[in-house]
């Protein structure tokens, strides 16, 4: 009896899961043996970060503080993943939406909770608009999402940048550039953490049920797994890839609208903090499953904690992206290696290898 | 220095970033390997040439480090999505984090500290004594005249009149029949992609000793991915590329022109022309004409990894 290695069209969900939580081992293997080799001792600095992140109730409070926008940014990706789209925009979109419930937050005035329904609708529509050009360019032009979205990030940072530094400037805030205070913010729950974490929970678990239990949701995975079986089964693919990628980034915008009118409480420079960006890193971690965004989204802000906690102990802020980044990688490499499996038997015959189902080329992250 | 000449020169110089880089995402493209991770090589490019030059003093030594750096990384990416065949955009975008976050975590001690030698103008004779196009483009350093010149008439040679080439893109476009035709379809990958991938850490050097004569974090500024968009606009060929490199170039020195001159535009609105222009550039020639589109059509089997089995 011999063995041999096969690659099969899709992973097993368990071989998929191992490889994925052994890349993120891994990824953080390779730090703390990074960060060993520049003179610092991970154990203890590993440590420090797991009594600082989960010691105290503040800590806490921190952690929930970032969790709410990555499960919002994550969620982002991660709805455009289902129809083949690479939204690397978030972080555009997430400015745009932050932009666009600042300026209401700032200058409209009335009863608090019409200003923030009507900043969360602002925000949604800072969202929507930033991903239009996007989304009509791939649908109607084939250009690549990916690069359109990610040029539009840098006009956003800049476009927030200039308006809270310039025209939205509070009087007398030169120093620290930012715009006044938004009297107007959303409830909070506990301390420090307000309804944008509920309310970034709640809507997961709902669009993850949209996708999985109605005839929308099917045809958003067809469409995204094989388009041309979509189209001759008189799906709207062109329609639904719209839709999708606008809802997407609505849903980065919402995240921002959270962050300005739960957390922040004002327009600055920077506000999006790489939120769009981990986002990806959320999604891909989450794999097909949209619930599952909410325990990457876990992970990423234990992460993101991590390198705050860090950065008082000598270590530089960036190292998160640089470990996020090895992770990536590994998940990547781990996805492929998660396709083979050990069967018995002599190799296949040509015509047997001929027989055997073949791997459709769009995204298998879409399915 | 006249203002249409200031213009153009600064035009030449600072496209020269995204060409050098555009140019390597060519290659790497036509082979079918899609490498999102410019963005990541140029900054670690960037910050190696700086570390070198700051050593040595020799700004020859900056470009050898960052070619070095640029090779090995390139060497993992090509084996991690040749050999491997793990998604390539997850790599790509992996590889963007990693060297960004990686290059500005070390950066850090060099951060702002001058280059001590960089490459200096090299006038060319006769031709820098044209008016105003005279010293905008034969006035430049070394590099301007390999990376406008040299490089993409070499490479569209290599890629349009070459045997080699013909490989060489027919492994990008249909890697089966290439690999029945006995092309080596995975050692021209690996070695195209190792390739682009230096290309994109020397654009880095190029920014650091040419350009913006310091380390700084964020100093790449997303010129890697402008440079991938160049790649799509060009419609896969090296002398489009240059030619879009330098319409990037002619908007980023309009931003520069509007600061010093005092327009009534603010500063980081005149930043977002570069961006602005690469997506008009991107979206308006295949919005406009299907025909367009047919020509400036990408590698068939670009992203898609290659099974010999599944033949």
């Amino acid at each position: 009896m011999t063995y041999r290695l096969q690659r099969f069209p899709t992973p097993l969900a368990t071989s998929a899961f191992a490889a994925r939580t052994l890349a993120v081992v891994l990824a953080l293997l390779t730090a703390g043996a990074a960060l060993a080799l520049t003179g610092s001792s991970p154990l203890s600095l590993a440590r420090e970060v797991v009594t600082d992140t989960f010691g105290s109730a503040f800590a806490l409070e921190d952690l929930a503080l970032l969790v709410s926008p990555l499960i919002l940014t994550g969620l982002s990706v991660s709805v455009a993943l289902r129809i083949g789209a690479w939204n690397i925009g978030a972080e555009g979109q997430f400015n745009a939406g932050s932009l666009a419930a600042a300026g209401i937050g700032l200058f409209v005035p009335g009863p608090p909770f019409v200003i923030l329904s009507l900043m969360l609708a602002a925000g949604i529509g800072g969202g929507v608009l930033w991903m239009a050009a996007p989304a009509l360019a791939r649908a109607y032009a084939g250009v690549s999402e990916i690069i359109t979205t990610l040029l539009l990030n840098f006009v956003a940072g800049l476009l927030v940048y200039w308006l809270a530094t310039g025209p939205w400037l509070a009087p007398g805030g030169r120093a620290i550039g930012t715009t006044a205070r938004i009297v107007v913010d959303i409830p909070e729950l506990w301390d420090e953490v307000h309804w944008g974490l509920p309310a970034a929970i709640l809507l997961c678990v709902t669009l993850s049920a949209l996708l999985r239990f109605t005839r929308w949701g099917y045809e958003i995975r067809v469409c995204g797994s094989n388009p041309q079986a979509a189209r001759y089964a008189g799906m709207p693919v062109r329609r639904h890839l719209i839709t999708v990628m606008l809802l997407s980034g609505g849903i980065a915008g919402v995240a921002g609208m959270v962050e300005v009118a739960g957390t922040v409480h004002h327009l600055q420079g920077g506000i999006s903090n790489n939120f769009g960006y981990l986002g990806i890193m959320v999604a891909v971690l989450a794999r097909r499953s949209t619930l599952g965004v909410l325990a990457s989204a876990l992970f990423m802000a234990v992460l993101l904690n991590s390198g705050i906690i860090l950065s008082t102990r000598g270590v530089d802020v960036s190292v998160v992206l640089a470990v996020t980044g090895l992770v990536l990688l590994y998940t990547a490499i781990g996805d492929e290696i998660a396709h083979y499996r050990i069967v018995r038997g002599a190799a296949l015959s040509a015509r047997a290898a001929e027989a055997a189902p073949k791997e459709y080329p769009p995204n298998e992250l879409a399915e | 220095m006249d203002l249409a000449t200031g213009l153009l020169h600064t035009a030449v110089l600072a496209g020269g970033v995204p060409a050098l880089a555009a140019l390597g995402e060519v290659l790497a493209e036509r082979v079918g390997v899609i490498n999102l991770g410019v963005e990541g090589l140029m900054a670690l490019g960037a910050l190696s040439a700086v570390v070198a030059v700051v050593a040595t003093s020799n700004p020859y030594l900056g470009l050898l480090a960052a070619l070095g750096v640029g090779l090995a990384l390139g060497l993992v990416f090509a084996f991690v999505t040749v050999q491997i065949r793990a998604n390539q955009v997850l790599c790509g975008l992996a590889l963007t984090l990693l060297g960004t976050g990686l290059a500005a975590a070390l950066g850090k001690p060099y951060s702002g500290t001058p280059v001590p030698a960089l490459f200096g103008p090299v006038p060319l004779p006769y031709l820098s004594r044209i008016p105003v196009l005279g010293p905008a483009f034969f006035a430049q350093n070394i590099l301007v005249y390999v990376i406008y010149l040299v490089l993409p008439v070499g490479l569209h040679y290599l890629l349009f009149r070459t045997r080699h080439g013909l490989h060489l893109r027919a492994v990008g476009e249909n890697p089966a029949a290439a690999d029945a035709a006995g092309i080596p379809v995975q050692r021209l990958r690996f070695c195209y992609v190792a390739v682009g991938a230096a290309l994109a850490a020397v654009a880095g050097a190029y920014l650091t000793l040419c350009f913006v004569p310091s380390w700084s974090e964020g100093v790449v500024g997303g010129r890697g991915w402008i440079a991938v968009a160049l790649v799509i606009f060009a419609g896969y060929r090296p002398i489009n590329a240059v030619a879009g490199a330098l319409l990037f170039g002619t908007t980023t020195a309009l931003g520069f022109l509007g600061q010093a001159r005092n327009w009534p535009v603010a500063a980081p609105v005149l930043s977002m022309l570069p961006y602005l222009a690469t997506l008009l550039l991107l979206i308006v020639p295949v919005a406009a004409s299907p025909a367009m589109r047919r020509r400036m059509a990408a590698p068939a089997a670009l992203g898609l990894a290659y099974f010999r089995d599944e033949r």
